[in-house]
């Protein structure tokens, strides 16, 4: 007994003798926090990564690295031999495309991404209006880290509701779902800024459109159920009830904040196919104009009805851009797979039966209370 | 699989008893004034302090000066003895104006008595001798327990004479069934300690067992009851301790009176309570004292603070030599930042730290008090601060280091809290080597470990496992009183009932 | 009887403990991807696919302790002798040894191939079996208690991982599971049969029922297990499937650590790299459990020693992990594994009770006509 502890105590010291393993300490490292794809010559990948590095005057800086190889390994690799620290994806926050990339087939990338353990599922992916090399390089006056700057920017415009979300999780969800395309933000440097600017539509992997990024919130909504975030419209004159109607106004902006939507879907004919979209909103007035007596309940009612209106106007014309494009951005389809028995869906045959699909928008539109002032 | 005691001799016990039989039979006191004087002088090696006095006619009083009270010698004994003529032994013993008066012929025992502070009343002639017990009892008074300290409830600790800290026990437990054994261990010291438990309550099979252990020590010398706790442990070779060493008096009857055994070594201030689970060594006598919302919040954060002890530091080690992933990215910046002028890998910047921390504590458990401040002083503002700005180690680290250490001194009980302290070590050199994983491979290993350990054959980790639900009510999680008025079974009780539950002022409830 | 097994008191476990043996010898490796096995088969309907496997433990489970009940005090090694005979009987001892050898294999092989893939890349086989087996080899010298013990803090301090469940429903569509029940019934059993690998582990009861104290708890505790097991099998893959989308699921081989992937707090993010490590403990009474039950078979078959037969069975195991190296050779055994797990778990036991009741009928009859003369 007493020469069997001898032994584990040994085999025990042993293994920690021999079991060292590589270290990734994390002040030695260099972190990626951003990496942006480009099409480069001659078929090559073209990869941009922000890495930041820590220095010993406790001032971290960031380099910003374009390399061109085969893979985008490989371009990890020819990157390390320009640094002086060991280049790590681990802590990369957002993957930026390139127009041209996006319109090529983003299937190999979302693959690779989440093939790659030390990639987290919750990194946002984003389409860059032009190339992100040139988005990326540019000396910008007011950020200092580029690669942190992109990711706070998304974070807070998705997690504000402001912008669809695109998780790498969400888009490999959509990506890989037989009724549904995927949709990211749009960047775009905009002087001295970087700024959202719209979402990109797919078709498959591929980008075929852009929606401008005032449709985003209607975009959201016709995705999704829906909390929070601001709307801001312009009700044209034909859409204002008579009751509301003084005398000079054309138009009327009107705002909201608070909302809360519910959305429905039901598909009436599989044959068509037909959906009835339902949209249950409710929100607070923000912002209306000053003739308008938001203390009355008729005119509040009116208003409910105007904006009602104006919402499924655009909706249908969302809706039908991305049908024009065979994009089927909403998830249409999977309200289609799921209410119809062996349907034995492809994501190409959805797209064509897609094309003639057949909506009708209620929205039904609640104002739940104004401000603290009438 | 386990280690057998180093100390148990129970084979040589036969031949010693056989010794002592050969002894008594020879050495028997001899009738002769001279004779006896000079034996007694020879089996004492002629110690300075022996002091030979006849008094006429016929009597001798032998004693040894430091031992015995001088004032009941001259006013109880001598001024007695004095003006009488004594024929015989017997007749002393009325005279004598003290409790308690024996009469030996056996040399063994009377130089035993001799040593523990008897006066040896010899009748020229006779071979039989007066024993006067009238030892001095010197011991420092009774002060409040430092290293127990409490808000709520007595503010007194054990001492180092073994009858005081009785007399504690005693007016603690006002009872007829408290039981008092008294055993002597230590071939060369005969330390006598005390075997305390409450007959009726406690399991007679376990004060077996702890009677038995305690004789099976065969040992040279006894000088504290933690060496004692030692030897009669389920297993000397665990860091973890298996039984408490208390210094509060109420502590130790609380212990009783749950059926628990308690031993008592005369010269150590410190008394062992045992069977004790694991998880009773972070529980204060002093939640008892608290009302149970406010005992129960005092045990979790004192939980949630010995895993924070044990596992912060390796958790960082871990995150920045391996997982770096799972560094939440605010905090990555500041992070790295502070370690950047740090020219170790986080390993050894961890051990460095917490080295230097545990030799401020050393060096302020081994110096006088007044000191001991100043070394605070230095520890905190000197070397932290020095350190950082030396660059040696990351401010950060530094907070969980501290915080760990702090956290570590939040368990009651000495031992175990330097256990905790002392187990770190091996999960931060882990963490270094194998991350998260390692951590995980410490924290199965002491799992499997404390499940292995027993506390007088009692399970250690009880009463999680094997699991009493009847006994979790009173243990990480404090219940009100109506719940806990039974008896953890650990101990195995005789009587399982501590009070009735029902309310006392039944119309309010 | 006489290969019954007499103990001292100090060797018995409570009822309530086999609760906890059996669970936590069920949830082990299989969880981590379960879902994709059964999914190729069943596709969205294959959270029924688990509900029929937790059925059928059942009624297996059932069959088990029927059998066990008519013996009273004796193992399925003791069982096989009565029934068999001495050499055919040690022959099926010796099957279900190496059965329980390959689970534990399966799983240990199973858990290193997901740190080296997900954790640490360079960390070298050997090492990483060689620490485990110790761990289990401590585990193991402690004795029944300690790996009663082991299982059932694995199950209490794992606990607090089913609440991270919830973190993923934040993306759970559950249009995803509709329309119910297009597949056929033949793809939804061929599901079921593909969670073998996952669900098993109760076999256990076999092996740990003599050491039962009140054994007339047994059968309440075990099925009360069981439920809980199909309960958390349900929930993941309900999860899994909302979450997931149907291609998604195909392609991610550890659904359920993936599924952590997303989830983060304040001070820390990556919860899978948490979870990995921690699943150290929930592997940890599995593999315990397999040795202890291949340690009673090999004691009943040849008289061997605990020492002995852990240092012997380690080294195999240990030598084995060596030689499997790739991911195409670890699923080629999981899925060979599943299928031998599958006839020795769920149809032998079934086949077991029969032969074993038509032997009472046999002998009690034969006692009766003996009786007569």
């Amino acid at each position: 007994m007493k020469k069997f502890r001898i032994y584990f105590v040994l085999l025990f010291l042993v293994s920690i003798l021999v079991g060292c393993t590589e270290t990734n300490i994390l002040d030695r490292v260099g972190l990626t926090t951003l990496v942006g794809y480009d099409v480069g010559t001659e078929e090559r990948i073209s990869t941009t990564a922000v890495v930041r590095e820590i220095n010993p005057e406790f001032q971290s800086n960031v380099e910003v690295i374009t390399t061109e190889n085969e893979t985008s390994k490989g371009n990890r690799l020819k990157a390390n031999r320009r640094l002086s620290k060991k280049i790590t994806i681990g802590q990369m926050r957002v993957v930026l495309f390139g127009e041209e990339v996006a319109k090529g087939d983003l299937h190999f990338y979302i693959d690779s991404l989440l093939e790659n353990p030390s990639v987290s599922n919750g990194l946002y992916l984003a389409v860059v209006e032009g190339d992100t090399s040139e988005l990326l390089q540019h000396e910008y006056k007011n950020i200092d880290d580029i690669g942190q700057h992109i990711y706070r920017l998304m974070e807070q415009n998705i997690k504000n509701e402001h912008m669809i979300s695109s998780t790498l999780h969400e888009i490999a969800h959509d990506y890989y779902m037989k009724g549904k395309d995927i949709a990211m933000p749009i960047i775009k440097r905009e002087e001295e800024f970087v700024e959202l600017t719209g979402v990109a539509l797919f078709n498959g992997g591929k980008m075929v459109s852009a929606l401008p990024v005032e449709d985003s919130f209607y975009l959201k909504i016709m995705r999704d159920s829906f909390k929070a975030g601001i709307f801001e419209t312009i009700l044209p004159k034909e859409d204002i009830p008579p009751a509301l109607m003084k005398d000079t106004i054309t138009e009327m902006p009107v705002a909201f904040d608070a909302i809360r939507s519910k959305r429905t879907l039901k598909l009436v004919d599989p044959a068509t196919p037909e959906f009835d979209v339902q949209l249950k909103i409710k929100a607070r007035l923000l912002e209306v104009h000053p003739n308008i007596n938001t203390g009355d309940p008729k005119v509040i009612e009116g208003l409910e009805s105007a904006v009602s209106k104006n919402l499924s106007k655009e909706l249908t014309r969302i809706v039908a851009q991305s049908q024009s494009v065979q994009s089927d951005i909403f998830g249409f389809g999977d309200t289609y797979r799921s209410s119809v028995r062996n349907s034995e869906l492809t994501k190409e045959k959805w797209h064509e039966m897609y094309k003639n699909m057949k909506i009708n928008v209620k929205v039904k539109f609640e104002i739940l209370r104004d401000g603290v002032f009438e | 699989m386990k280690f057998k005691l180093p100390f148990k001799k129970k084979q040589q016990q036969q031949p010693y008893k056989e010794m002592n039989a050969v002894k008594e039979k020879v050495e028997l006191i001899a009738p002769s004034e001279n004779d006896f004087t000079q034996l007694i002088k020879d089996t004492t090696n002629n110690p300075a302090d022996l002091v030979i006095k006849s008094i006429p006619p016929n009597l001798t009083l032998i004693y040894i000066n430091n031992l015995v009270n001088d004032q009941t010698l001259n006013e109880h004994i001598i001024t007695n003895l004095q003006n009488n003529f004594f024929e015989t032994p017997e007749a002393i013993w009325p005279i004598l104006s003290i409790p308690e008066v024996n009469i030996s012929s056996q040399l063994e025992e009377t130089i035993a008595s001799l040593l523990n502070g008897s006066v040896l009343i010899y009748v020229n002639g006779y071979s039989q001798v007066v024993l006067a017990p009238i030892p001095k009892r010197e011991s420092r008074s009774l002060s409040t327990p430092e290293n127990e300290s409490q808000v709520i409830g007595a503010q007194v600790g054990f001492n180092e004479s073994l009858s005081t800290n009785i007399s504690l026990i005693r007016r603690y437990i006002i009872s007829p069934n408290l039981c008092n054994e008294e055993l002597k261990v230590g071939k060369r010291t005969h330390t006598s300690l005390s075997l305390l438990y409450m007959n009726g309550i406690a399991s007679d099979q376990m004060v077996n067992t702890l009677r038995q252990r305690i004789q099976d020590v065969d040992v040279d010398s006894l000088l504290d009851s933690a060496v004692l706790l030692e030897m009669i442990d389920d297993n000397t070779l665990s860091p973890f301790p298996q039984m408490l060493l208390t210094e509060r008096p109420d502590r130790f009857c609380d212990g009783l009176l749950n059926g628990k055994l308690g031993i008592i070594v005369e010269g150590s201030s410190l008394a062992i309570v045992c069977p004790i689970a694991f998880v009773e060594f972070f529980e204060s006598r002093e939640d008892q004292n608290l009302r149970w919302q406010v005992a129960t919040f005092a045990r979790l954060l004192r939980f949630t603070a010995i895993f924070l002890s044990v596992f912060l530091t390796p958790i960082y080690v871990g995150a920045l030599t391996f997982h770096y992933e799972v560094i939440p990215q605010a905090l990555l910046v500041p992070l790295s930042e502070s370690r950047a002028l740090v020219p170790f890998p986080p390993v050894f910047e961890a051990l460095l730290l917490e080295l230097i921390i545990e030799l401020l504590r050393e060096a302020g458990a081994r110096l006088p008090t007044k000191i001991g401040q100043t070394i605070g002083i230095v520890g905190g503002i000197v070397i932290g601060t020095a350190a950082v700005q030396a660059g040696i180690t990351s401010n950060i680290l530094l907070i969980f280091v501290a915080l760990s250490a702090l956290a570590s001194f939040t368990t009651p009980s000495y031992t175990m809290g330097n256990v905790i302290r002392l187990i770190r070590f091996p999960i931060i050199l882990i963490a270094g080597f194998w991350g998260f994983y390692g951590i995980m491979l410490a924290f199965c290993f002491i799992l499997i470990h404390l499940l292995r350990q027993s506390s007088l054959g009692a399970p250690y980790l009880s009463p999680y496992y094997p699991p009493r639900l009847k006994d979790m009510r009173d243990s990480i999680i404090k219940f009100p009183l109506p719940f806990v008025a039974k008896r953890a079974s650990l101990t195995r009780p005789a009587d399982q009932e501590k009070f009735d539950p029902e309310p006392v002022k039944p119309e309010k409830s | 009887m006489k290969s019954s097994i007499q103990f001292s008191p100090k060797d018995m476990i409570n009822a309530s403990l086999v609760f906890f043996v059996v669970h936590s010898a069920q949830i082990g490796v299989g969880i981590h991807g379960f879902q994709r096995v059964v999914y190729q088969d069943a596709e969205k309907d294959a959270w029924i696919s688990v509900l029929i496997a937790g059925l059928a433990t059942h009624i297996v489970a059932l069959c088990m302790i029927k059998t066990l009940e008519i013996y009273g005090t004796n193992d399925l090694y003791g069982i096989h002798q009565e029934v068999y005979g001495k050499w055919i009987g040690n022959f099926f001892n010796v099957i279900y040894i190496l059965y329980c050898g390959i689970a534990f294999f399966s799983v240990l092989r199973n858990y290193i191939e997901v740190i080296q893939t997900w954790i640490f890349p360079g960390l070298a086989t050997w090492f990483l079996s060689a620490t485990l087996i110790i761990i289990i080899i401590y585990a193991f010298s402690g004795g029944l208690r300690v790996i009663v013990g082991v299982s059932f803090f694995s199950i209490m301090l794992a606990l607090w991982i089913i609440p991270m469940l919830l973190f993923p429903l934040k993306y759970a569509y559950t249009e995803a599971l509709y329309p119910m029940l297009e597949e056929d019934i033949s793809a939804i059993l061929k599901g079921a049969k593909s969670m073998a690998f996952t669900i098993i582990g109760f076999e256990i009861i076999q092996i740990i029922y003599p050491f039962v104290k009140d054994k007339e708890n047994v059968k309440k505790n075990v099925h009360f297990s069981l439920l809980f097991t199909t309960v958390i099998y349900l929930i993941v893959m309900l999860v899994s499937l909302t979450y997931y989308s149907e291609g998604k699921l195909e392609k991610t081989i550890w659904a359920t650590l993936t599924l952590f992937s997303f989830i983060s707090f304040p001070f820390m993010e990556r919860f899978e790299f948490v979870a990995i490590c921690f699943w150290m403990l929930i592997i940890l009474p599995n593999l315990c459990l397999y040795l202890w039950a291949a340690y009673r078979g090999a004691q009943r078959v040849i008289k061997i020693s605990g020492t002995k037969f852990v240092w012997i069975f380690s080294l195999v195991v240990f030598i084995a992990t060596m030689f499997i190296q790739s991911r195409t050779q670890i699923n080629m055994i999981n899925t060979q594994f599943g299928n031998i797990a599958f006839y020795i778990i769920f149809v032998y036991p079934i086949i077991l009770l029969f032969i074993v009741m038509l032997k009472k009928k046999f002998t009690s009859k034969k006692e009766q006509s003996d009786e007569k003369v």
